[in-house]
């Protein structure tokens, strides 16, 4: 079989620090032995990280499910404002979110913000949404809005792209999340999602959010209708604007939940392909550092496993998930920081607290959960491009 | 269940590991497991439809199961094995080695229980007071105490099979590991699947979050998913390979 013929010359290549085609990534799907794969995966990520395995303290925000978009793997949206189980969050409700944190001295470093696409609210309900979090805690990083938000607001509200993150940055956004980028193939977005941003677009906004100096994250949807060509393709559009730009922070392969959704009928990604994804990211991807095993949706048990399969991130402790657990996720939606360290060294691996910059702030003996962690960090930047 | 009481080794000292040790590197274990899988079993993962009797003497799953099977745990309220077995059962799943010892003319399928923390020589030393039990298994089932750990479970898996004579089955159960963590077992050594099958089942929300019940075709799914060739087992341990599942 060709696959397992062609394990050894990609070896060779991975060895040689040589970037891997289209044609390695397929072989590596196809390889019927998810041990060698994963081996091979597991070399590079511990040539890059060692045993170090990243986590930080976080909370998320869905401040609306409404939304205009109807793709087909969604559990999440509703279509309009006052469909069953539509909601629109105040600013006061969003903002006692972190309230409750700071009361409770809970203490968060990170607000991951993702909303659906709500034709009825004005830009400025999103630059104060900001502006009141920093105002509440100055330092917390807000990594907030996909590039379809972005997308959707710069359509909506009559801006270029560079405008609506300008705006946004003014307000408070510190990164991009790396959300809805699904699968660039057009014949797939067609099927699932073709009434939000086309690939090139998502891609666009990265590409300017770059250049503008924010760092960002990447995502991929996989299990849906998906041909592993078209995963392939998908990782190395990523690792052709990740070598123009240098932004992207860490890839995370987002698995299809079935349940409560239109695609129920598909079966959704097992935990083997689950592995075998993450394994393929860390290979294909060689100059985007990190690769995130997001355990709200993988489950804890197969996030763990990850951490041997290329992955060297679990998110972070997160907080009132709620898109994927419409979905029918079964993981909890908090973890402490105590559970995620003992997750970690349960893995054979050194848990390192870090901020969405990936500066470490704790790790070895100063990780212990109940003390503040460090905040003199130097906050790494991307060079603006003129 | 207490799935600890029996199987744990007491006071003997355990026995130097020597073909699975502590440090053995996770992939370097996992391969030496499957090989031995394949080579005594053939790279094939099983399933079968099987039904449980329970306490209440009530039967839980399909009526033209293939398998009929009782937990020791359910034992006591049922009048002991003879009693359950005249109602049909002929399989005892259990982790109580006295218990499987008695169970006259039962197939015996062991729970070998696994916690975290504890090392893997203890993990070894609780496999081979097993097999001094000397009790002719058919298989075992690697059982965690609490949630289980990813690394820990698929490690522990690869130990069983390493460590049991080479025809025992080892066995991965969905209801205590769920389905994506059963599978990757299938990676480390396991070669049978066992779950409630049913012909539908709900879907995995609210308080049904964590249904443990697949599909055939979920089954199938998993088992070819995991690069095994899937197969059915039928009364009497016949098998028969899944041919007309499409994944």
């Amino acid at each position: 079989m060709g696959s397992t013929n062609a394990l050894p010359r990609i070896r060779d290549k991975v060895r040689d620090g040589e970037p891997l085609s289209l044609e390695d990534g397929v072989a590596l799907f196809a390889h019927r032995n998810l041990l060698e794969v994963g081996a091979l995966a597991n070399d590079v990520r511990e040539r890059l990280h060692g045993d170090r395995t990243y986590f930080n303290r976080n909370l998320h925000i869905n401040a609306t499910n409404v939304c205009e978009a109807s793709c087909r793997f969604c559990s999440f949206a509703r279509l309009e404002a006052g469909d069953p189980g539509a909601y629109t969050m105040s600013h006061a409700e969003a903002w006692g979110k972190l309230q409750a944190r700071l009361d409770a001295k809970d203490p968060i470093t990170e607000i991951h913000i993702v909303n659906g696409l709500h034709p009825g609210l004005a830009f400025d309900y999103y630059t104060e949404l900001l502006a009141g979090l920093k105002r509440l805690q100055p330092s917390i990083h807000l990594k907030a809005f996909t590039a379809v938000e972005l997308h959707y607001f710069a359509k909506k509200y009559g801006m270029t792209y560079a405008e609506v993150i300008a705006r946004l940055r003014a307000a408070g956004l510190d990164s991009i999340p790396g959300g809805g980028a699904e699968i660039f193939a057009a014949r797939v977005r067609k099927k699932i999602c073709d009434d939000k941003c086309t690939g090139d677009e998502w891609l666009e906004v990265h590409r300017t959010a770059h250049r503008l100096g924010l760092r960002s994250n990447c995502t991929m949807l996989y299990g849906t209708i998906e041909t592993v060509e078209e995963r392939v393709d998908h990782m190395l559009q990523l690792r052709a604007l990740q070598a123009e730009t240098g932004g992207f922070q860490t890839f995370i392969p987002l698995a299809f939940h079935p349940d409560n959704n239109a695609l129920m009928k598909l079966p959704g990604p097992t935990g083997v392909e689950d592995l075998r994804t993450y394994a393929v990211a860390r290979l294909l991807l060689d100059n985007i550092p990190h690769i995130k095993a997001y355990w709200i949706m993988l489950g804890v048990k197969t996030a763990q496993s990850a951490l041997w399969f290329g992955a060297d991130d679990l998110d972070g402790t997160v907080q009132e998930e709620r898109i994927y657990h419409m979905a029918g996720a079964e993981t909890p939606q908090i973890m402490s920081p105590t559970e995620i360290v003992r997750i970690i060294q349960n893995a054979g691996r050194a848990p390192v607290e870090r901020d969405t910059l990936y500066n470490v702030l704790a790790e070895g003996d100063a990780l212990v959960s109940d003390k503040p962690f460090r905040r003199d960090v130097r906050r790494r930047g991307l060079e603006v491009v003129s | 269940m207490s799935a600890g009481a029996g199987l744990d080794p007491t006071g003997a000292t355990p026995a130097p590991a020597t073909a699975a040790t502590p440090v053995e590197d996770l992939f370097s274990l996992g391969r030496r497991a499957n090989a031995l899988r394949d080579a005594a079993l053939g790279r094939r993962g099983t399933f079968a439809r099987a039904r449980r009797l329970l306490a209440t003497s009530a039967w839980r799953g399909p009526r033209d199961a293939s398998v009929s099977y009782v937990e020791a745990a359910d034992l006591a309220a049922l009048g002991g094995w003879a009693a359950a077995r005249d109602a049909g059962a002929t399989t005892l799943v259990g982790a109580d080695l006295a218990t499987l010892k008695h169970a006259a003319g039962a197939r015996l399928v062991a729970r070998v229980p696994f916690r975290g923390g504890e090392s893997e020589q203890t993990r070894v030393a609780r496999l081979r007071a097993l097999v001094g039990a000397d009790l002719s298994l058919w298989g075992v089932i690697p059982t965690p105490e609490g949630e289980p750990y990813g690394l820990d479970t698929v490690r522990f898996t690869a130990v069983c099979r390493l460590e049991l004579p080479a025809a025992t089955h080892v066995v991965a159960e969905v209801e205590t590991l769920g389905p994506r963590l059963a599978q990757m077992c299938f990676g480390f050594g396991a070669d049978d699947l066992f779950a409630q099958i049913m012909s539908e089942r709900a879907l995995r929300l609210g308080d049904n979050a964590n249904n443990p019940v697949l599909t055939r075709k979920e089954a199938v799914t998993l088992i070819r998913g995991a690069g095994l060739v899937a197969a059915e087992r039928l009364v009497n341990d016949v098998l028969e390979d899944a041919l007309e599942e499409v994944t």
